[in-house]
């Protein structure tokens, strides 16, 4: 069926004709894994950070393959605008949390990539921080297993840890895990515990053409931290953490990257979820001269601020004065929500307005090559705690798309950018990676006539309202709650398989 | 929230109304509000001064004391409040209860309301778990004490305890000094919200570590931007907080501090902070001297002070109780349209 944007539709699948065959809206549509047999959206707003273009365009998916990319000029262009029906390749989140093996009572491979997809995103790599945590081959097989069972066809990348047990004293299984197909290794949830582990990790990935993902933590600073260390924490009574506790744990990584260079030209560092000024500045130099070092910001660090654990809720732009400073909740009268909700603790703690702006202008100035999720899912045991019990972690994989459009709306953002740092960008912190193991398909995937379809499709005239129920993953620890976003995903194509449909596509 | 600069004492602040489920800082509370609490306060020391200190006024209602952290005079104070206004009273402590089983927060309220408690006076540990009790308890929830956070009660004690003894009962203009460990202190957190409100000249004084953050605040608060508030000043010069001050108080150092690598010791403490007669010369002649206990005498405070003649220490443990059962009073007297109190439930 064609389709224009605005109204919406999937055609029939492979193999599957009539009504029975379908579990859409429409009734007729493939279901989830199946091959999307025929697809097509005229009209439509096509974002292609592969080639750099976009603009109005049509696009046509038939047997799961991206048959046509038509780019519209003249008359034909007439009334497409990148407010509408947007088209852009599927997203790839290089940190999140599914939490499969050992915590399934808050999220599985199945629900994580049922969210990934309603996310937007058709790529996804894991952090090893499982129950056992995947530090040799046999969990990564448990993984697998999880992910052909779960029929998604989001792809699963996986991280193996930094560390045997993720317990700071010898490396894991890093060459059979490399063999075994890892995309690079991390001790997430806590930093590499030791220089000297990090230096020997650092040698070690770089021999085997893998990076490191570093969670960069001075644990000394954080011991017992609740809050961002600053005017909220002080007013709310939580224990700091200092800007510091990043700041001096980056500037040991650079340290150690740079004296690991000496030894392994290979060696490679990608710091994850960077949240305040002075570190992005310290990578941002480090980048300057030539250190191979790439680093990430979540949409959480990017949108939030510590202001909403006092009950604030307006966005971090909002929240910055004109003096760079951020604005006093209590003075504004922004307290709109209740204080010490347990879904705004995460770690690395949300910081200030600056902070915030700070984590844009290095996704705008390329410092940050990309935006990952750090994808936390928790119980409500977990999570319905005092606030300083609770487990650290936002459920962010099924927001980040909207969180990012919220900045495009303000004007902070350019859509393109947006869309390639969930894209181009993650794809090019793993590919310069090398991947020795030859096992990472080939990124970044672009809008590419005659490959298999792997695209998103969002509505910007759109938005949906996040609950318990919109929400696909089994963690609701989300902030959002309650909360209106901008850009209804409508369809996510991964491989040429129906990832996500909205059910309400075809509703007319 | 809008906090009304304080009226001149005792003048135009008739007709208001209690509308609060539950009090768990004092940073709600309207300047109307406060007056409101020191009125009732005012009436409950009327009872307490009769040979029999008992009213019926919450006969029958259960007052359910849970107690996270130990503590014996605010739990007594609490009680002994409550049992004057004729309520039921429970008391939960952690030690005997099966919270050491490892029973959640949210499952221990939710067993004690069905228990039948409708005001809760909790204790905890960790700042903003009152909130979450909040949340999920169908009666009132009265702060005994939250982390760092705050200790609602205490700072109304602290402020009925002012107003009786400085001139006029008016704390405008007054300079108030809070020295000790104000980082770790709930004491303080909730003075600032009342004292500013009361348009006190609040300053905090201790050493640098047990300040952190707060000359932040000060200076967010002194910006001059914010409604109803007086500034407060942040100082380690102990001299300059004292001077021609009206109201002293002293905070209790923990011994913990110094393990945290936040002190080098209670002897150097004392000696450059112990509240001791030659320091308390600095204040004004009149000026009174208060802790909210338990105290360290010999270190935040000289045993010689805390029972001069200039000490209203022990006027604060009796006001406590007068404040407390003006609390209880007036939470179980609300009502919003999230409770109704129905007599016999």
């Amino acid at each position: 069926m064609r389709t224009e944007g605005g109204t919406f539709g999937l055609g029939g699948t492979r193999g599957a004709s009539g009504p029975a065959g379908g579990s859409g809206a429409t009734g007729l549509g493939p279901k989830v894994g199946e091959t999307v047999e025929r697809f097509e959206l005229e009209k439509a707003w096509l974002v292609d950070p592969v080639s750099g273009r976009e603009g109005p365009g049509e696009i046509v998916v038939i047997d799961g393959i991206l048959e046509s990319v038509t780019w519209l000029e003249g008359a034909e262009a007439e009334g497409v605008t990148d407010k509408g029906v947007v088209v852009a390749p599927g997203f790839f989140d290089i940190h999140a949390h599914f939490r499969e093996p050992g915590f399934e009572d808050a999220e599985t491979v199945a629900t994580g990539s049922a969210a990934a997809a309603h996310g937007g995103y058709t790529t996804v790599a894991l952090m090893p921080n499982t129950q056992p945590a995947l530090d040799e081959p046999g969990t990564l097989a448990r993984v697998r297993s999880a992910v052909a069972a779960s029929g998604s066809p989001v792809e699963i990348l996986a991280y193996g840890a930094v560390s045997a047990g993720r317990g700071g004293e010898q490396l894991s299984a890093m060459g059979e895990l490399a063999d075994a197909g890892v995309i690079g290794y991390s001790d997430d949830g806590a930093p590499v515990k030791t220089p000297k582990l990090l230096r020997s990790a650092l040698l070690y990935a770089g021999m085997l053409g893998l990076p490191i993902v570093e969670h960069p933590e001075d644990l000394e600073l954080t011991a017992g931290a609740e809050a961002h260390e600053g005017y909220v924490a002080s007013v709310m009574g939580l224990a700091g953490w200092p800007t510091a506790g990043e700041v001096s744990a980056v500037s040991r990584d650079l340290a150690v990257l740079a004296d690991a260079l000496g030894d392994q030209p290979g060696a490679r560092l990608h710091l994850t979820h960077l949240s305040t000024a002075p570190a992005l500045d310290l990578v941002r130099r480090a980048r300057a001269a030539g250190l191979p070092v790439t680093c990430d910001v979540t949409p959480h660090h990017l949108a939030f601020t510590d202001e909403w654990i006092a009950g604030a809720r307006r966005w971090a732009w909002d929240a910055l004065a004109a003096d760079g400073t951020s604005r006093d909740p209590w003075i504004d009268g922004a307290l709109t929500a209740g204080p010490y909700n347990t879904s705004l603790r995460v770690n690395p703690p949300l910081a200030t307005a600056a902070d915030a702006a700070a984590c844009l202008a290095a996704l705008v100035d390329g410092t940050a090559s990309a935006v990952a999720t750090d994808h936390a899912p928790h119980t409500i045991v977990d999570k319905e705690v005092e606030f300083g019990k609770a487990s650290n972690g936002i459920s962010g994989i099924e927001t980040a798309l909207g969180v990012l459009l919220a900045l495009v709306d303000a004007g902070k953002l350019p859509l393109a950018r947006a869309i390639a740092a969930l894209t181009t960008g993650p794809a090019a912190v793993m590919a310069a990676g090398g991947h020795a193991a030859g096992s990472a398909p080939a990124r970044p995937r672009g809008l590419t006539e005659g490959a298999a379809a792997d695209l998103v499709v969002f509505d910007r005239a759109d938005g949906w309202k996040v609950t318990s129920d919109s929400l696909l993953s089994k963690g609701k620890n989300s902030p959002l709650i309650g909360r209106e976003l901008p850009g209804r995903v409508l369809l996510t194509i991964a491989a040429g398989r129906l990832a996500y449909e909205d059910p309400s596509a075809g509703d007319e | 929230m809008t906090t009304v600069a304080p009226a001149a004492s005792g003048a135009g602040t008739d007709a208001v109304a209690w509308h609060h489920r539950h009090l768990i800082d004092v940073d709600v509370l309207t300047w109307p509000e406060i007056e409101l609490i020191m009125r009732t306060t005012e009436q409950m020391k009327g009872i307490l001064a009769r040979p029999i200190r008992k009213v019926p006024a919450l006969n029958g209602r259960r007052v359910t004391t849970l107690f996270y952290e130990a503590s014996t005079r605010t739990r007594v104070s609490f009680e002994s409040a409550a049992r004057n206004l004729s309520a039921d009273v429970v008391s939960v402590a952690p030690a005997t209860s099966s919270v050491t089983k490892g029973e959640s927060l949210v499952d221990t309220i939710r067993t004690l309301e069905a228990l039948g408690a409708e005001i809760l006076v909790m204790r905890h540990s960790v700042s903003g778990a009152p909130y979450l009790a909040a949340e999920i308890f169908s009666g009132h929830v009265l702060n005994g004490g939250d982390g760092w956070h705050a200790h609602p009660t205490q700072a109304l004690l602290d402020l009925y305890t002012m107003r009786e003894n400085v001139h006029g009962g008016d704390l405008r203009g007054k300079k108030v000094a809070i020295v000790g460990d104000i980082l770790h202190s709930r004491v303080a957190r909730s003075n600032i919200w009342s004292l500013t409100a009361a348009g006190a000249d609040l300053w905090l004084c201790g050493p640098a570590t047990l300040l952190r953050g707060f000359d932040r605040w000060a200076a967010q608060w002194s910006s001059g931007k914010v409604p109803g508030h007086g500034k407060f000043n942040v100082t380690s010069d102990i001299d300059a907080a004292l001077r021609d001050a009206d109201v002293v108080m002293g905070l209790r150092i923990q011994r913990e501090r110094m393990q945290g690598g936040l002190l080098p010791s209670l002897r150097e403490y004392a000696a450059m902070y112990q509240l001791n007669a030659e320091r308390i010369s600095l204040a004004k002649p009149e000026a009174i001297v208060m802790h909210p206990g338990p105290m360290n005498e010999g270190v935040e405070i000289a045993p010689d002070i805390a029972i001069s003649g200039r000490s209203v220490i022990l006027d604060q443990v009796a006001n406590g109780v007068a404040v407390r059962m003006a609390l209880l009073y007036l939470l179980a007297g609300s009502h919003d349209e999230a409770h109704t109190t129905e007599p016999g439930k």
